[in-house]
Parts: C-alpha cells; structure tokens; sequence
C-alpha cells in the first residue's frame, strides 16, 4: 500500500469517527427522544471552550473533561427544565425555542471570549510512525478514543436497561408511566447524556480547530445531516451516516478542496432531507 | 384541580378506611369535553368490579382518572383510604396499582422477553412459568418484537406482564379484545386465582360472557353516568343488555 | 384604515425630524424588514418557519446588482429589477413546492432545508468570483437613476415597503390568508375540505420569496454593494428573531421587530454591554411565553385602554364585513354517489386494519356503520378519505377508482366528513370556519385572493343559522365554543360542502341527550335537501333506530352483517359479537 493512500484513508478514518462522537450528542437527544436540539453545536462549542480555558490556565488537558462534563451537564440540566419540558410533544416549538438558545449560548460566548479564534495547543504533540507512514500522535488518540466511545455506547444502549427503558420510555409513554418509569426524570437525563457527550466531544476536537464561538453551527449541521443520512435510532445509522457523510467530505475534499467537500454535503443532504428524510436503511 | 369537590370529605378520623380501589363522584374528561360526570364506585380486595357499557360512554376515561393520567376535576381517588390525588402514574404504580390499558397495551418496540423483564429486578423469566403453562404461544415469541403480535396476543402479554407484577390492585381495559374464548377463559381462571389472595380488579369489558365469569360487581356506564351499579347476583343479563343496546 | 394612513404619514414625515444617520438606518432596515413581514406570513400565518430567508434577499440583490452594473446606472435596468424579485418569489415557490410533495409536513425538516440551502447559497457567492465578486462581494453597483440622496433612498424603501405590507394585509384579508391560518392549525382538515395543502404552503413560501426579493432588489442600488454575507446565516438569524420579537402572527409585527430590534441593535451594540445576549434571551422568552410578540402585547394593551378593539382587531388581523354574498351552487351534480369498497385489504405497518372489506353505500339517505371496537370503522372512513391506502382491492367513486388518489383530490369529488372528536379551526372566528367550508369545491384559485368571498353564505346555512343562532356570532373564536357547539359547527362545516358522500364519525359523541336529538333532527333534516348518501358511524343503536335504514356491521376489518336495524338485531352472529362468543 502507498504511504499517501494509507494517509488519506487513515485522515478519512479520522473524520468519520470523529465526526460520530460529534454527532452522538444529538443522536441521543434527537434519535431517542424526537427533540432537535439546535443548540447541539453550541454544546460542542462550550466543551471546546472548556478545554481552552483549562490549557489557557495551564492545567492539564485532561481536566477538560471534568469541567465540559459539569459545564454541558449543568447547561443541559437547566435547558431542559426551562425549555425542552414544557415543548415535549411540540417538536416545531422546541426547534424554534433551541435555536434561540444556540442564539444566546453564541452571543454569550462572543461577550465573553470576543468574536476571535482561540487555539488549544495539542496536548500530545508530535506523530507516530507506523506501517511507513508518520501519522500525528493526537489524532490517532482521537480516532481511538472515538472508536472507543462509539462502542462503549453501542454495548450500552443495546444491553442495558435504562437504554431499553428510553426506548419504552419513546414508544409508548403512558404504559411506560404505568409501569413505574419515571418518564420527566427520565427524558432529563437522556437529555442530558445529550448534552456531556456534546460537550465532551467539543473538548476532543478543541486542539484541532479554531476554538470561536460560531463554530458550533457547523456541527449541528453535520450532524444534522448525519442523523438524516442513517436514520434515527441506532448507533449503527451514525456510523452509517457518519461514514457516508465525514467520507464524502474528506473524499472531495482531498480530491478537489475542502469547499467543494462542504458543497457536496451540503448538496447531498438536502437531497436526503427532501427525498429520503428517514435515511438510507429506510424501506418505504 | 382539586379544588371543587362536589362529595363532603369524610371526616378525618374515620376508623376503619374502605380498603382496596375506592372512587368517590369523580369527574374529569379531556378539554373542553366531561366525559365522566360523578362517578363512584370501589373494588374491594379479593373482588372483581366489572365496568360495562357501549363504546364511548367514559370506561377508559374513568381508567385514567384513577391512574392519574388526567385530573379528576371533581370527587376523588382513595387507595386504602389515602387519597391519590396529587400522584402522577408512576407514583401510583409505586403504591401498588397495576394497569393494563386498551390501546398499545405493550411496548411494539421491545421484544417479548424484554416487555416481561423491562421493570424485574430479577431480569430473569423464572417468574412467569405458570403464565407460560397457560399461554405457551408466549413462550415461543420470546424473542420476536411485540409489534410483531397480533391484538389478541397483545392482549395476552399484558395482562400476563400486569399479574405478574404482584400488586394489591389491578386495573384491566378491556383484556378480552381480540382474544380467542379459550384463552379468555385461561384469564378468568389466572384472575380468579390471584383474586382468591386478596386482589382487587376493576375491569372494563365489552364482553358480556366473559365479564359473567369474573366479576362480583357490576357499574354499567352511559353517557359518563352510572345507569346500574351492585352485586352480581343481583343483576342479570337482560338488565345490562336494556343498556347496552343491542 | 385610520391607523395605517396614519403609519403611512408617519413613515412620510419621518425624514423632517430625523438626521441622516437615522434617515440611512430605516432606509436600509425597512429592507429588512420587507423580508421580515414574509417569515411572519410563513412562520405566524402559515405555520412552518423558514431559517434561511436571507438566500431569497440575497439572491435578489446579486441579480439586481448585476443588471445595475450590466446597464451603468441608466434606468433599462429598472425593467430588470421587478424580475429579479419576481425570480426570488419564484425560486421560493418551486422549492417549496419540490420540498412539501417530498415530505408533506411542515415541521424541523423544511425549516432544516431551508437552512442548508441558504449556507449552499453562500458559499456559491463565496466560491463563483466571476459573477459575484467571491467573498468581498460585488462592488461598485450604481445607484438607481434619480435616487441620489439619503432622503430620496429613504423614500424608495419606505414606498416598498407600504407595498410588501399592502400585498401581504390584502392576502391576509382573502381566503387564502384564512386558508394558512387554518392549515397552521390542522392541515388535514384543511385538506379534507378539499384544498391542496402543499401547494397553499408554497404559495405562502413563495409569497415571502417575492418579498424578501423586494427588499434584496432594492438594497444593491442602495447599499452599492452585495456580499455572500447577505445570503447567509447570520441575516437569516436575525431575521427570524426580530419576526418572533415582534409578532410572527400580525401583519406589522415582523417590521416593529426589524425596527426597533435591528436598528436599535446597530446603536446600542456598542453602548449597552451583552445587548445582544439580552436580544436572544428576549427571543427565547417570546417563543415561550408571548407567542404573539410586542405587537400582540400593544394590541392588548390598546384593547385594555380603547373599549373599541378596532386597533386590535387592525393589529391582530380580524373581523369579518357586514352585508352578506350569496355563494354560488357547487360544481358537482346533485344528488347522491355511487360509492363502492371492492375486496379492500389495509393495514399500518404489520397490523391489518381491513380485511377483504365489500360493499356499496346506497346512493342516497342514511346508513349507519356498527361494530364493537377495532372493527375498522374509522379505518374505513379513512380509506373513503384517501387517508388509508388500500393494500389491495379498489374504491370506486361514481365509476372512478379513487383508491390511491390525494384526499384532496377525492373530497373534491364530493366527499365531505366530521371527524369523531370535532375538528374545527379553533382560533379562526366562527364566520371563516363556516367560509371554508364554503369555499371547498366552490372557490377557484383566483378566488381565493378575493376578500369579498369572507361575506359568503349559501341557503343551508340561513337556515343552519336558524336552527343554531351561534353559527351567526361570526366574530366569535370557535376556541370559546362548548363541545357540544363545536360539534355543531363542524356538522354545519361538512353539510355546507355540499357533498354527494357525506360520512359522520361518531356526530354525537359527547353530547347531552338535548343536543344529541338536535344533531339527530338536523341530520335527518339535510339528509332529503342534499340528496346525497349520509353514511354515520354510530353505537347507540336507538340512534341508529331513529336514523337509518341500512346498517352495516363490521367485525375485525370486514363485513359482517347489512341490513335493516331489525334484521341486524335478530342475526345471531352480530350478537355473538356484542355479547361475547363462547366458541
């Protein structure tokens, strides 16, 4: 194999996994609760925040975790109670209520951070050589810990109860409640798982990218537009939208330029949206 | 919502409280429309309290405001003599009331195994031998998702997944629906047994015979009322009929 | 009419009192705000919000830039500009066109293509340099012949202003407008009075097109430059919230919200710290809270103050003229339908809903449907309807087969249906309520634009008017009625169809005894006048007694038993159903 086609195919790698992790936040609040949080990016753009504010200070990158966690998890805690609840059911109020709090996270973030890009140095510098190729070292970290997460989540949701009890919880409220779930608390909580694993992964790509505060609206897009790709409800359409979606974009974008990589998703999507709104696997 | 009580509330230190379901003149419907207009009635433990009447007369809506999941907008709800007013579904589940409802009685999306499991603390099928001796078609769809059963089986599982919870008061709509005689008849026996250790039902039924079999008492409904309330024995067929219209 | 000569004045005056700096800031935000009043018509009107309005503004602007550098400045372009907003309108109409046939609701989808759009639209103005200049825009654009002055600017925008409002209140004021408002509320009821739903939602997303294009068209020549920026995002944004701020649902809303939002936003930016952060908290609590934004809140206020509502009513959009039209006779024959269910199976997904149902509803008079619960009644309805497609066998409307077709293409065939639980517009007054109704199956298109048809009445409903004097209080909410009226009012709806097929759900359920012998009399009372066949699902069997001479009892998806209520009441097998099989 070439060393330059084992790049590309390892920076393809990287941009469908990461682009997964980014996309589970919503997956979780969109996928298993019907709620299109178009904040999702801004969450990204808190978690990414987080980890510039940790390294700025000095402290160890790692520390960006607990803080996104506590931040996004907190933030979503609120969001929640103030605007999710009482819209449950009204999905196109809760679109227009979510986009006027990606509005407020963004302009909040623009008062206290300026307009301006911040940078988060890479907490692992340097690259790995292996198979002939040098590949940098965060990246690979970042495609493993990718992988990690998804199948983490994979084993979970498929396995565990409280996976089972949202999905009873979605299909069927009322004999969910007759049961004894608790279904506010809940929808809370899967709410937000939500919004840490937006968070968390903000922090992920923070020292990839520029840290600003409308970073958070392409994010939301591509996810977005990941979700309609492969469907709702399993970690596998992610993957699937994921791959079909992150893949076009490195693809194009290696071959031609990373604008017409954009062009091509944003084309493709509209396309799915119109024409396919349920995803690829969808039958009729 | 509960504001305007039409019943005076008994006096505080009634000595011995009804025991089992009690409903007393409750009201409520959904928007502009009172479905249920004063409605009262109890199940005891150990017995069957049958709710018969046409479609649409306010059964399932009367199921609801005991359970909570619409207010009672008059009259109350008393478990053991404790009211139940403030408590959403969960928290009566938590009390001790089973439901089993009409509509979307399971969860289509789940496996049969994990509708029975979904709230066991055990996760295991030990419990549900007896059930399965009488209803071996569950056993056998163990694993196929419960969307995938037909509205009778559907009926099957629930109840099945209800009795087993193993709760002082359970609440039945319409369990016969779409089930064949000779599995109804396993239903009555599974009810009889359960009621022998203290159960007690309310349970709404289109069919006659099948309520017949089961109940102790009648509350025949229509138009949200109750037109013919008592004992079984004193009530007979043609008298319920008259109301039924057929 | 006096508050907007006086707006009109105001508007005329306003650069006597203020400098050029404010003279300069309205002349470019009355712009905006043209694009604004048309997100109110989609968002407050037709209910489904665009996110990506500043495409169609933009859009509009590069062309006209185009044509004014193309032409120097010399007044051929004023030719090409009126195009270029009517290219705008246009684009916006065959998108929403493609989009609702493809997906049909109006929810997070449409509202999420509308956004990928506009991000595509920008970054083709980033990326196309040759025509758009790329990314610092297309510069140098002359102004309009003549318009050389702030003033003269100001006056341009002003003008258009007046003319987006005037086109938008006078489509508010027709059907059309009550069609959005209704479609907003319940779109298949909508459809089910026969109108094409998705083509009334293009046509709103096709409306706000033209207008944003208005205000793009004017805004090269006044600004003297385009950039991708105009397409994108952020204007979209804004757009959206000065709309909500203001009032999505009334007409002047959108522009109070642009004014005193926008321009205020460009002043106060820099003075009051976190002044945006404020904005978007306001806009999250005027989505939750005060739906019907500032303009809602003045207009209350003013009905609080004036005990004449004439302001509110200006503000929110009402009130319906006095002296009567007679509407003309449908254009369907009179008379019943031959209406047949051939060997009909349907189901939802895995679940069979019909099975191999057959027969034919009597031409004319009244047939009832029975069955115990899950017999398939409503289904069937739903499958006379359109609503539910036929998996096999046939539904054949006088010889035509209407299985497959849209419901509203079979309602126009003469269809006409009440829902079990009433489904009327709610926040319509009683008066459009009964409009619709009579404007389904006799309004054309062109029509529809026509404000006169509000005063539309027909001979049935004098006389429903007669029998139930609420039908007349026609500024009345339908939302105030009791249950047991609305129940009334959406009979009266589905009996002013005039149809050949009338079928009621379950008309009485829900009503006290008094009112159930109304519906009675008034069913059995249409029934003859319209000639039509009545087909009424009903459980009540002494109402079925009092209604009808045939009955069909369906059991499990299927016919079970037809014949008269005595020969249905003596069959053993429709006994057996009720009272419960012991085999």
């Amino acid at each position: 194999m070439s060393p330059i086609f084992l790049i590309q195919a390892i920076n393809v790698l990287y941009g469908v996994t990461t682009l997964a992790v980014l996309v589970l936040g919503l997956a979780v609040i969109f996928g298993l609760l019907g709620v299109l949080n178009i904040a999702h990016g801004e969450f990204v753009m808190v978690g990414a925040y987080c980890a510039w504010a940790v390294t700025a200070d000095g402290l160890p990158f790692l520390l960006a975790v607990p803080l996104a966690l506590v931040v996004c998890g907190l933030l979503g805690l609120v969001v929640e109670r103030v605007l999710i609840r009482p819209l449950y059911h009204r999905p196109f109020d809760t679109l227009v209520a979510t986009w006027g709090l990606s509005l407020l996270l963004r302009k909040t973030a623009e008062a206290i951070f300026g307009l301006g890009f911040r940078s988060v140095r890479l907490p692992l510098a340097g690259t790995w050589h292996f198979l002939g190729v040098d590949y940098p070292s965060y990246r690979l970290v970042l495609i493993a810990v990718s992988i990690l997460v998804l199948a983490a989540l994979f084993l979970w949701y498929g396995s565990s109860r409280t996976g089972m009890r949202i999905r009873a919880m979605v299909g069927n409220a009322d004999l969910a409640q007759a049961q004894g779930i608790a279904v506010k608390r809940l929808a809370a909580g899967t709410f937000i798982a939500g919004t840490i694993l937006a968070g968390l992964g903000g922090v992920m790509v923070a020292p990839l990218v520029p840290v600003q505060p409308f970073m958070g609206l392409d994010y939301v897009l591509r996810a977005f537009f990941v979700l309609v790709v492969g469907g709702l409800g399993s970690v596998l359409g992610v993957l699937a939208g994921a791959g079909a979606i992150g893949g076009l974009d490195s693809v194009v974008s290696a071959l031609i330029d990373g604008t017409y990589g954009y062009f091509t998703v944003l084309v493709v999507a509209i396309l799915f949206l119109w024409l396919r709104p349920r995803g690829i696997f969808a039958h009729n | 919502m509960t504001g305007q009580r039409s019943a005076p509330a008994p006096a505080a230190q009634d000595p011995a409280p009804a025991p089992g379901l009690v409903f007393e003149a409750v009201e409520g419907g959904y928007g502009s429309a009172t479905v249920v207009r004063g409605l009262s009635g109890m199940a005891a433990p150990g017995e069957v309290l049958c709710v018969l009447g046409r479609n649409g007369v306010g059964k399932s809506t009367l199921m609801k405001l005991l359970l909570g999941y619409i207010p009672c907008l008059a009259g109350r709800v008393l478990l053991d003599g404790r009211p139940l007013d403030r408590l959403d579904p969960p928290a009566r589940r938590r009390r001790g009331i089973t439901y089993c409802p009409q509509e979307r009685p399971v969860f289509d999306d789940l496996s049969v195994r994990d509708n029975l499991t979904l709230m066991r603390h055990d996760r295991t099928l030990a419990a549900f031998a007896p059930y399965f001796a009488r209803f071996p078609i569950l056993e056998r769809r163990l694993n196929q998702h419960a969307g995938t059963l037909s509205g009778g089986e559907k009926k099957i599982l629930s109840i099945v997944r209800g009795l087993s919870e193993e709760e002082r008061v359970v609440l039945l709509d319409e369990p016969s629906e779409g089930v064949q005689w000779e599995n109804i008849l396993h239903m009555a026996e599974l009810i009889a047994e359960r009621k022998a250790k203290g159960v007690a039902f309310i349970v709404v039924e289109q069919n006659l015979a099948f309520a017949e079999r089961i109940a102790d008492r009648y509350l025949v409904m229509d138009q949200g009322k109750s037109v013919l309330a008592g004992p079984r024995a004193e009530i007979g067929r043609d008298a319920i009929l008259a109301h039924l219209h057929v | 009419m006096r508050t907007t000569s006086l707006g009109i004045l105001a508007i005329l005056l306003l650069p006597l009192v203020v400098g050029d700096y404010w003279i300069y800031q309205f002349g470019l935000y009355f712009l905006y705000a043209a694009a604004a009043v048309g997100i109110g018509a989609c968002w407050g009107r037709a209910g489904f919000l665009p996110l990506g309005q500043a495409m169609f503004f933009g859009i509009a602007a590069y062309l006209s830039g185009l044509a004014l550098i193309a032409c120097d400045g010399s007044a051929t372009a004023l030719i090409f500009l009126p195009l270029a907003a009517a290219a705008s309108g246009l684009l916006a109409y065959l998108i929403a066109a493609l989009v609702f046939r493809g997906i049909g609701e109006s929810g997070a989808y449409f509202s999420m293509i509308t956004l990928a759009l506009s991000l595509l639209t920008f970054q083709i103005a980033n990326n196309w340099s040759t025509v758009t200049g790329g990314f610092n825009g297309l510069k140098g654009i002359p102004g309009l012949p003549g318009i050389e002055s702030y003033t003269a600017s100001y006056y341009v925008a002003a003008v258009a202003l007046i003319l987006v409002l005037g086109l938008c209140g006078w489509l508010y004021d027709a059907p059309i407008g009550i069609l959005w408002r209704a479609l907003a509320e319940n779109e298949r009821r909508v459809a089910l009075f026969g109108f094409d739903t998705n083509r009334l939602k293009a046509i709103a997303f096709g409306v706000s097109g033209l207008v944003a294009g208005i205000g793009g068209v004017l805004y090269a020549p006044q600004q003297g430059l385009v950039s991708p920026q105009l397409t994108g995002f952020i204007l979209s944004a804004n757009l959206v919230i000065w709309v909500a701020v203001g009032g999505r649902g009334t007409l002047l809303g959108p522009v109070l919200g642009t004014l005193i939002v926008g321009a205020l936003t460009t002043q106060l930016r820099d003075t009051i710290p976190f002044w945006e952060v404020l904005m978007a908290a306001f806009f999250i609590f005027v989505v939750l809270a005060m739906p019907d934004g500032l303009a809602g809140a003045i207009a209350r206020a003013a009905t609080r103050l004036t005990a004449s509502s004439h302001l509110a009513r200006k503000l929110m959009g009402g009130g319906a003229a006095r002296p009567k039209i007679m509407a003309p006779a449908r254009t369907l024959e009179a008379g019943g339908a031959q209406l047949e269910i051939r060997d009909v199976s349907a189901g939802i997904g895995e679940v069979a809903i019909l099975d191999r149902l057959s027969f034919a509803i009597r031409q004319s008079g009244i047939s009832c449907i029975i069955g115990p619960n899950g017999a398939g009644k409503t289904s069937t309805f739903n499958l006379l309807t359109g609503e539910l497609a036929a998996r096999r066998g046939q539904v054949v409307l006088d010889g035509v087969m209407v299985s497959g077709m849209a419901p509203h293409r079979i309602v126009r065939r003469g269809v006409g249906r009440k829902f079990q639980i009433p489904s009327v517009f709610p926040d319509l007054a009683i008066a459009d309520n009964l409009g619709i109704a009579l404007w389904s199956g006799r309004a054309s298109w062109l029509d529809l634009l026509r404000p006169r048809l509000r005063r539309w009445t027909s001979p049935m409903l004098e006389e429903l008017c007669e029998r139930y004097p609420f039908l007349a209080e026609a500024d009345r909410r339908a939302a105030e009625l009791s249950h047991g009226e609305r129940q009334i009012l959406e009979l009266a709806m589905a009996l002013l169809t005039e149809p050949r097929v009338l079928l009621l759900d379950e008309p009485c359920a829900g009503l006290s005894p008094e009112e159930t012998q109304g519906v009675i009399d008034v069913i059995r009372w249409a029934a003859p006048r319209l000639g039509s066949a009545i087909v009424v699902i009903e459980h009540d069997m002494s109402l079925v007694k009092a209604l009808a001479a045939t009955v069909y009892v369906l059991h499990n998806g299927t016919l079970l038993a037809e014949g008269s209520v005595a020969e249905i009441q003596a069959d053993p097998a429709v006994r057996a159903v009720y009272v419960g099989s012991e085999k």
